[in-house]
């Protein structure tokens, strides 16, 4: 995408809550999780590291889809309109001033939905497709 | 630190690594997980004066002049650290950038144990970064950073980068956002350059801060206030060649406290980041002036490129002696006098996902008499300076 196009897009990004994406990522949870929705500022606080407790008390376990994905970098400019590089530019921050550690980075996508099915407090963005019994949808970012 | 305190946090690192290593699980809590990272800075920059010499901080012992050089903004940091269980972990970190002494030897700049008992809390021991200002924990972290250097009127005078002790913070939500509060306290391991060649020995000088954060969508606002409890003589007498201090004991800055306060805006949303920060430091003793900086930086990002544009200031008042002192002497305290602004612009280009490309100019404007932020100890100028910078940040 040209400059003039993308500096469009940014600008009337406060007009329309998000830009329709060419793919239907949803937020997961374990379906143990006792969590039914989030809102999308709790999503921002547990995948930035800001604050990981879910509403229903656990500890909340943030995965990231593999850098190599479109997944991972589709989710953050539809969370906060971010690009990855600066997703690791903030990540940077936090980890060599000894902070938040960053979301768990899967190597695969079926990692993803392991880890998903594994821990009560996982949290994790995939495929409105690949949704099945094991996880429960608790935010969809899509228009 | 002392050498044994970090032998011994060495090696229960390595001996927790290595009970680790034996039931490593491929779980997502990442117990049992060690991981080496770095980042660093390859940057080259120049003044257009040859008479003041611009650092960025002053615990570098010279800086820039008309040719390129690479001393002030390069560095490389790398970090270890050790995931034992969901609640603790350690961290070690050491840097290799131009200090006090002139050499680029190795310091170790963080090593601790961190206790996170719930998500809200978190507790942690050892040598820590120093956070006086909001960002001031990463400033060595160029890849984090928008511009080149984190802007000298307002960091420059920040000498203390770490400290051995302990903090412990806890974050609770409050309306739509978070509230988030940190304490400090510890002992500074550190030295910083003074005159020429002439050192000031920080070690042993007592830190304590803390601050106050609210979080809400784009937006961070940070009230922050630290103090500094000076151990050691600066060596005031030896740049004056006779006993200063005597005369004008005011001079003097053991057991004396200096304080930080500061006030920090962020909002970064989308493409746009805004960068607020006003600071106040107050001296006990009459060696340092009195000081308030502030800085504003700008920024939009547009494809893979980031303009932006930046103004910072500062100012100092000076120290008011007793008409019995003589004028001789209480003009070494002249030394700390700032009274600059500085307008710059430059841009970062994201190459890849862990390398930057920037470039900045300073245009700094100020009063002959502001002399602080330079080197050598009393540079002669007009108070006019440009500063060209080119810098390639990384993390591995």
């Amino acid at each position: 995408m040209s400059v003039w196009p993308r500096l469009f897009l940014a600008l009337s990004l406060s007009l329309i809550p998000w830009v329709r994406a060419n793919a239907d990522l949803v937020v997961v949870v374990n379906a143990r999780s006792g969590v039914e929705r989030l809102t999308t500022d709790e999503v921002i606080n547990i995948f930035m590291g800001r604050y990981r407790q879910l509403p229903s008390g656990i500890k909340a376990l943030p995965i990231d889809q593999p850098e190599t994905l479109p997944e991972k970098a589709r989710f953050y400019r539809l969370l906060v309109n971010k690009e990855l590089p600066e997703i690791n530019a903030y990540w940077a921050r936090l980890i060599f001033s000894g902070k938040t550690i960053p979301p768990q980075q899967a190597r695969n996508t079926a990692e993803v939905m392991d880890w998903l099915t594994k821990k009560r407090g996982a949290i994790g963005y995939i495929e409105r497709s690949q949704v099945d019994s094991r996880v429960k949808i608790v935010l969809e970012l899509e228009p | 630190m002392k050498p044994g305190y970090i032998l011994l946090l060495v090696t229960a690192l390595g001996t927790v690594s290595a009970a680790g290593a034996a039931e490593q699980t491929e779980d997502i809590s990442a117990s049992g997980r060690l991981s080496l990272q770095g980042f660093g800075t390859l940057g080259i920059a120049r003044s257009d004066k040859d008479g003041a010499q611009y650092v960025r901080d002053l615990s570098q012992p010279d800086g820039l002049t008309t040719s390129w050089s690479g001393k002030i903004d390069s560095m490389i940091g790398l970090q270890a650290s050790y995931r034992i269980n969901d609640e603790l972990d350690g961290v070690v970190q050491a840097i290799s950038r131009y200090r006090y002494d002139g050499s680029y030897r190795p310091e170790l700049s963080w090593a601790f144990l961190r206790y996170d008992p719930d998500s809200t809390l978190s507790l942690r021991v050892g040598r820590l970064g120093t956070e006086f200002y909001m960002l001031a924990d990463s400033r060595m972290v160029g890849y984090s950073n928008l511009t080149v250097r984190p802007p000298p009127d307002y960091f420059g005078m920040l000498v203390f980068s770490n400290f051995d002790g302990l903090d412990i913070s806890k974050t609770v939500p409050a309306g739509n956002g978070l509230l988030r509060g940190k304490l400090f306290a510890g002992r500074s391991p550190e030295k910083t350059a003074f005159y020429n060649d002439i050192s000031w020995n920080l070690s042993g000088s007592l830190l304590l801060g803390g601050y106050l954060d609210y979080l809400n969508g784009p937006w961070q606002v940070r009230l922050s206030h630290a103090q500094v409890r000076f151990k050691d003589e600066m060596p005031t007498n030896s740049l004056a060649g006779f006993d200063a201090i005597s005369i004008a004991p005011d001079l003097s800055v053991v057991d004396k406290w200096s304080r930080y306060d500061s006030l920090g805006v962020v909002y970064d949303k989308g493409p746009l980041q805004l960068q607020l920060m006003f600071s106040q430091t107050k001296h006990d003793t009459s060696a340092f002036e009195d000081t308030k900086a502030g800085y504003a930086i700008a920024a939009y990002r547009i494809g893979d490129v980031t303009p932006y544009l930046g103004y910072s200031k500062v100012k100092s008042t000076p120290v008011e002696f007793a008409s019995s002192i003589p004028s001789y002497i209480s003009s070494l305290a002249g030394g700390s006098h700032s009274d600059q602004h500085t307008v710059f612009l430059g841009g970062r280009w994201d190459i890849q996902h862990d390398l930057d490309l920037k470039a900045q100019v300073d245009w700094i404007h100020g009063s002959p008499s502001s002399v602080f932020l330079y080197r050598p100890g009393a540079p002669s100028w007009d108070g006019h300076m440009t500063v060209f910078s080119l810098a390639l940040d990384f993390i591995f």
